[in-house]
């Protein structure tokens, strides 16, 4: 059944480029979080050239490798893959039945992208965007008590997208006809 | 009829109300995280200060950079690398040995000083902050070149994530060269606490929230903040914009 949707999505390119930007777009916010003023400042300097402009953010792309431990890569991944995927599917399901929109699978699907987002960051040091939150209510020691410190909510994103990807799936596949 | 009215009415309300939510968190973390730290213990009140405005303005609170710091390479270099780190992040051993890499490209040639300064997170790794004691003993016994072994032996032999046995300790500075009574002596006093949270409350007031946290200095005086132990070729482009600048 999620074949068959996955299938009727992307076979339009059109679903499958949106999915690819997507991904990458989240993909490269989650890489490029921790160094957000150092690349606007570099952009923004009018002493450097283009091609130098367009290097600095190309190469921090490779931090996934030295900046994340092999989990928190997997599941930055993973989250940037599934968003994409859910993305488009969504637009998909929303296009085609704009007036029966499935909300428990749209509504997990936004929970999941909030959790898989907050879980991002320096594994090492915790959770940049969780750590904010929690200090929001003056709770960031919880994270020092997660085994995973913080990375609880990464895994969480990846669940909670799959989840949403499974029931728009569902809705996908149901024939827009009235049940007799 | 009625029920599924008002049922199709709250389940039209889910969808925007969990948008709305999502976007709250995500704004208000993106904005209050930029002056947050793991490291603080301290309670503070909530930053309304727009991030970008904050880190640049906490940039120019790093210490001067003087004789009195820990650095490897020439003072006079053009280029300067000052890097606020904690003995026990995996990360800021994977930067130890990146820094490495840039010390035997630039560092021969006079264009780029590498400067040491201490930021233990203490709530992720209670031992680092007497570890950062000890590199400070190691200074104190043999100058400089002691220093940067003994902090170069640390890195190598440490699991990370506060699993270094603290007996080691003495056991590095012996591999080092340094007077073991002299060094355990210079560690149990605690004569370099203050030193070590001096350097943490500076690392704090630049804007580091994490680390490996790095400042990239040019010859004009212009800083760019690097965050994590970030690749050779970013630290590389990096060093390159700081040497162009006049």
């Amino acid at each position: 059944m999620m074949l068959r949707a996955l299938q009727k999505v992307f076979r339009k390119l059109t679903y499958a480029i949106l999915a690819l930007c997507a991904s990458v777009v989240v993909f490269a916010f989650a890489v490029w979080l921790p160094n957000i003023s150092l690349i606007v400042k570099v952009m923004g300097h009018p002493g450097i050239s283009f091609s130098q402009k367009l290097n600095l953010p190309i190469s921090l792309l490779s931090s996934i490798v030295t900046n994340f431990t092999p989990l928190s890569a997997s599941y930055t991944i993973a989250v940037a893959v599934l968003f994409g995927v859910n993305l488009a599917m969504m637009v998909y399901y929303l296009r085609r039945k704009i007036d029966e929109v499935a909300q428990s699978g749209i509504t997990t699907g936004f929970f999941g992208i909030v959790s898989g987002v907050v879980g991002m960051g320096c594994a090492a040091c915790g959770s940049f965007l969780l750590t904010s939150i929690l200090s929001l209510f003056g709770a960031s020691w919880i994270l020092s008590f997660l085994p995973l410190g913080g990375g609880e909510f990464g895994v969480l994103g990846v669940i909670l997208l799959s989840v949403s990807i499974y029931l728009i799936a569902k809705q996908i596949q149901n024939p827009a006809v009235c049940k007799i | 009829m009625e029920e599924n009215i008002q049922t199709n009415q709250k389940n039209t309300l889910a969808m925007p109300i969990a948008v709305v939510i999502a976007g709250v968190l995500i704004a208000g973390a993106v904005i209050y995280g930029g002056g947050k730290t793991p490291s603080n213990n301290r309670a503070t009140a909530p930053q309304q200060q727009p991030v970008q405005a904050e880190q640049t303005g906490n940039l120019e609170q790093m210490k001067q950079i003087s004789a009195s710091d820990h650095i490897r390479g020439d003072l006079n270099a053009p280029v300067k690398i000052v890097e606020y780190s904690d003995t026990e992040c995996p990360f800021c051993k994977r930067f130890h040995d990146t820094m490495q890499q840039v010390m035997s490209e630039y560092g021969k040639s006079g264009k780029v000083a590498w400067v040491y300064r201490h930021f233990p997170l203490t709530q992720l790794h209670s031992k680092a902050p007497k570890e950062a004691e000890a590199t400070e003993c190691a200074s104190e016994l043999g100058g400089q070149e002691k220093f940067w072994a003994y902090v170069d032996r640390l890195f190598a032999v440490t699991p990370s994530n506060n699993n270094l046995d603290p007996a080691e300790l003495p056991k590095i500075a012996q591999y080092v060269g340094l007077d073991i009574n002299k060094f355990n002596t210079c560690l149990s006093s605690g004569k370099y606490a203050k030193h070590i949270e001096d350097d943490v409350q500076n690392a704090q007031a630049t804007g580091g929230n994490g680390t490996p946290w790095s400042i990239v200095i040019s010859k004009s005086g212009k800083k760019y903040p690097l965050s994590g132990a970030q690749p050779y070729a970013t630290v590389k482009q990096l060093i390159e914009l700081a040497l162009q600048e006049k």
